[in-house]
């Protein structure tokens, strides 16, 4: 995890002339209260971007688009989007057209199915393409869960301090040091959820302690300098300074992690899909589908490689844009 | 209430040992509930011996029976050829043989390669399905089958040197009473007690008729270990089993490999007078994944493997330099429906779902096609149970009749589920997460809701869980394997019993009919008369849709071409034995060839 007091020398934040970089620790011009430092554009982010991860989130967006096509296709125009039928087995009894089907299992890519087809003839792009969907909430389920209960916990205790933080802190070590996905194994088959929405809260709720930790990290390293003392000095009410002062500077930190985080978490529903104890059958997941097509890898390697393809890309490209705004948060703790 | 609240409490143990030992095989056990196993291509409850049968020896000739799938040899053939000493097999296992203990562990197909190669049975199973001596020389039972006289073999010893005798059987008894299998097996053949009435002669009492009564003698019950070694340590016992048979123990290193040298004391020779067995040694090693293990064969790591996955038999017919030894059993996957719950209550809907199941596409999704039979009884064709009445009688796939079945329960004002006439019915379909299982449910899964009668909510449990859940009365649609290659009665009998009186009436359906016919076929031995009364209960079985089934279960034994002997072995009784069901092996006269 990068802090910022381990960042590497850069340029000052005077230096750049940029406003939303002179807010920590700039004892000589305190924050004005109700100061909000001024964003900078996606686009100019993205073009100071390195290729790799330009590429890595061209790849994240076709994802998400990906996903949320996929569920319009399902949700609001029943299916009538130009992509196939991600259920449908093109070689079994087809109860609405009263045939059986001739689609060969198992087939390598086509001009007709792009990526092939799996052991029950069913369209492997369409399958991937609403897969994705899976990984997308549970990725933002998880987070926000994470970023918001574990952000301001962190903040909190970072701040605070005293008894508040010695209790938080422990319940938070006692949580970390139970293997989590073995708890969330655990959970899942016992309780025998399977809905979607449940799964990615309780990912999120096994990933608050270590959001905890870096906000907490990073809140007290925030609360030590010189504008916070200053506003302390002023009279400013503890909850303004800890909304004002700490939040702002300890989130994008926290944002940054975030998408690493995000990486494990796909990683961790790609394990409970490969064991079966994630969202109910016969949605597609990249988890699941790795684990049907595993049988058949001998006899047709591709319906193995493509979610598993999905499934590194995806992780990787998190990994990428995560690492790179990780660096710019550093970047931005580099100016005190 | 109460009762089967205790047999409950019995019977989840018993199950889930079942399946711990089973990963890959399962059960060998003379118990009810090896009758009954999760449908799971890493399962299933068969005997190792067993298979029900018609009495009668075969002179040792060739017993062939039909290929029943395409391109599979599924004949019992005496191997021809000179017998040669010496040699070394390496056996790939799919499972390690936790214990070895016969009264108390399960053991799958995996533990009974290593467990029969050092201990042997007072009955086996012969190739047409009957049952000969091998440590007994003969048994006979009075005019209802209540009390059965068997003579035991002379001039038999122990590894240790200890005599084998009548008195040993009475000695094994307390301990087969005090563990697991042992007293399961006991209570399945309805042992009420036995007694030494000769120096080699016993005789066993029952509780009720019993004329499968030697069926349950080539299975636990049967097994024979050396008492006093297994009341004196019995969990060394599980390192250094002690039995009769033509290999001893030599080394066991658990999860690594197991080995077992040739016992020079061995009592049996061949029809030619050369002492038995052949071999020098046999190395068993476990390799639990599948491709590895076939991999292994064809490099000549190993120059033996079993597999009991239809994937795997597919893959092995494809290679080249190996001979395979492929075996069509009883077991016979699907699933049941619990008839306690609505709407499973109504044999409308039961049939509706039977009539819209597409067997050969489920088949196909389990990777059993060309490898597998569709099953439509508890007996694959080549059993002597097997009837064309009852083949006929299982409905094959007609989507309309289904739709039309299960209409008419929806629209029915009284229907059980107590939802208004109209709505959908509602079905969870469970099964474990194996692969080929989750393919399986998921093209029923289409159908049936294609009908656009019937919700259905597909659920996964691991294997432990999925047989819980079946105990414990919270399945609906549930996948399972019936039968076994044991006597018909052993898979039957608790099935049809009275739900409230037996825990493996899972389905908690009772037919009164089936129920007297099966304690019909309990009271005589003669195979006609046993065929037609089985028969009838498969046709109520038909007729009371109380069960899906997709197909027979498939296995193999794949060996390099020099290794001989593993399907024509003979009986002591010159008699052919029933070859390698469910890919288990007997070693005596197995030979490498020079």
């Amino acid at each position: 995890m990068a802090s910022t007091d381990t960042a590497p020398s850069a340029p000052s934040d005077s230096s750049t002339g940029d406003p939303s970089r002179h807010a920590i620790g700039d004892a000589a011009r305190p924050v004005p209260q109700g100061h909000k430092p001024k964003r900078q554009p996606l686009w100019k982010i993205f073009r100071s971007m390195p290729i790799v991860v330009k590429m890595a989130s061209i790849w994240l967006t076709l994802v998400v688009v990906g996903a949320i096509y996929s569920k319009l296709d399902v949700t609001v125009f029943d299916g009538a989007l130009p992509l196939q039928d991600p259920n449908l087995q093109l070689n079994n009894f087809n109860p609405a057209t009263g045939e059986f089907g001739t689609v060969e299992p198992l087939s390598a890519p086509s001009a007709s199915h792009w990526l092939g087809t799996d052991a029950l003839a069913r369209d492997t792009f369409s399958r991937i393409v609403h897969g994705s969907w899976v990984s997308v909430i549970v990725v933002v389920v998880s987070v926000l869960c994470g970023v918001v209960i574990g952000g301001l916990l962190g903040s909190l205790v970072g701040f605070v301090r005293k008894k508040t933080e010695t209790i938080v802190m422990a319940v938070v070590d006692v949580v970390l040091a139970f293997p989590a996905l073995i708890l969330l194994l655990a959970l899942v088959s016992i309780f025998e959820v399977r809905d979607l929405f449940i799964i990615s809260f309780v990912i999120g709720v096994l990933s608050i302690p270590i959001y905890t930790r870096v906000a907490r990290a990073n809140s007290l390293a925030v609360s030590n300098r010189e504008f916070v003392t200053a506003a302390r000095a002023i009279g400013t009410k503890p909850t303004r300074i800890l909304r004002r002062e700490i939040i702002p500077n300890v989130l994008p930190t926290l944002l940054a992690y975030a998408m690493v985080a995000a990486a494990s978490v796909i990683v961790v529903e790609g394990a409970l899909s490969f064991l079966g104890l994630s969202v109910q059958l016969p949605t597609s997941t990249w988890g699941n589908m790795i684990n049907q097509a595993r049988r058949d890898i001998k006899e047709n390697v591709w319906q193995v490689l493509f979610p598993s393809l999905s499934l590194t890309i995806t992780v990787l490209s998190l990994n990428q844009v995560g690492d790179f705004f990780q660096k710019r948060s550093a970047f931005r703790g580099s100016a005190l | 209430m109460h009762r089967r609240g205790v047999k409950r409490a019995l019977a989840i143990p018993l199950l889930l040992s079942m399946v711990v030992a089973a990963c890959g095989g399962d059960d060998d056990g003379d118990t009810a509930s090896d009758d009954t196993s999760v449908e799971a291509t890493t399962g299933d409850a068969t005997d190792d011996t067993g298979d029900g049968g018609d009495d009668g020896g075969d002179d040792g000739g060739d017993v062939t029976t039909p290929a029943t799938v395409e391109d599979t040899d599924t004949s019992i053939v005496r191997e021809e050829g000179e017998r040669t000493y010496g040699g070394d097999v390496i056996f790939g296992l799919e499972a390690e043989a936790v214990g070895m203990r016969p009264w108390e562990d399960a053991c799958g197909e995996p533990c009974l390669n290593i467990q029969l190669s050092m201990m042997e049975q007072l009955m086996r199973e012969r190739a047409d399905g009957s049952y000969g001596p091998w440590l007994a020389t003969d048994i006979t039972s009075n005019d209802d089958f209540t009390v059965w006289t068997m003579t035991l073999r002379d001039g038999v010893t122990f590894h240790n040197g200890e005599p084998f005798n009548a008195q040993t059987i009475v000695d094994m008894y307390p301990v087969q009473q005090s563990g697991t299998s042992g007293a399961a097996a006991i209570n399945a053949a309805k042992l009420a007690s036995l007694e030494a009435t000769g120096d080699m002669e016993i005789t066993y009492t029952l509780s009720t008729p019993n004329s499968a009564f030697p069926a349950s003698l080539a299975g636990v019950l049967g097994r024979v270990f050396e008492p006093k070694a297994a009341a004196a340590d019995p969990d060394g016992f599980t390192m250094n089993p002690i039995g009769t048979g033509p290999f001893v123990m030599d080394k066991r290193d658990i999860d690594n490999e197991t080995v077992v040298v040739r016992n020079e004391n061995y009592w049996m020779s061949d029809p030619d007078g050369n002492q038995l067995p052949y071999l020098d040694s046999i190395t068993f090693r476990p390799i639990p994944d599948e491709g590895t293990r076939l991999d292994s064969l064809l490099s000549g790591t190993v120059n033996m493997m079993h597999s009991l996955r239809q994937g795997t038999i597919r893959d092995a017919r494809g290679a080249d330099g190996i001979q395979l030894y492929e075996f069509q059993g009883n077991n016979t996957g699907g699933g049941m429906y619990n008839t306690a719950v609505p709407p499973f209550d109504d044999v409308r809907v039961r049939r509706g779902l039977n009539l819209m199941n597409n067997q050969e596409a489920v088949i196909d999704a389990l990777g059993g096609t060309g490898i597998s039979l569709p099953a439509t009884q508890w007996f694959s064709p080549d059993s002597p149970y097997w009837t064309q009445e009852a083949a006929d009688a299982w409905p094959t796939f007609d989507f309309e009749a289904g739709v039309e079945s299960i209409q008419a329960y929806i629209d029915d004002p009284a229907r059980s589920d107590g939802k208004a006439p109209g709505e959908l019915i509602d079905v969870e379909l469970s099964c474990p997460p194996d692969p080929t299982l989750i393919a399986a449910m998921q093209v029923i899964e289409q159908v049936w809701t294609g009908s656009g009668l019937v919700n259905v909510t597909l659920t996964q449990f691991d294997q432990a869980t999925h047989i819980s859940n079946a105990v414990n009365d919270a399945h609906r649609a549930h996948c399972w394997r019936w039968s076994s290659n044991q006597d018909p009665s052993l898979a039957i009998d608790p099935v049809v019993a009275p739900p409230e009186e037996s825990v493996s009436n899972f389905p908690n359906f009772f037919n009164e009919e089936s129920f007297q016919l099966a304690q019909q076929a309990l009271q005589t031995d003669d195979v006609e008369e046993r065929t037609e009364l089985y028969k009838e209960i498969m046709l109520n079985f038909a007729e009371d849709s109380i069960f899906w089934y997709s197909g027979y279960t498939a296995t193999m034994v794949a060996v390099d071409p020099s290794i001989q002997g593993i399907n024509g072995w003979l009986l002591p009784d010159g008699t052919l034995g029933n070859g390698f069901p469910n890919a288990f092996v007997t070693f005596t006269e197995v030979w490498i060839e020079q």
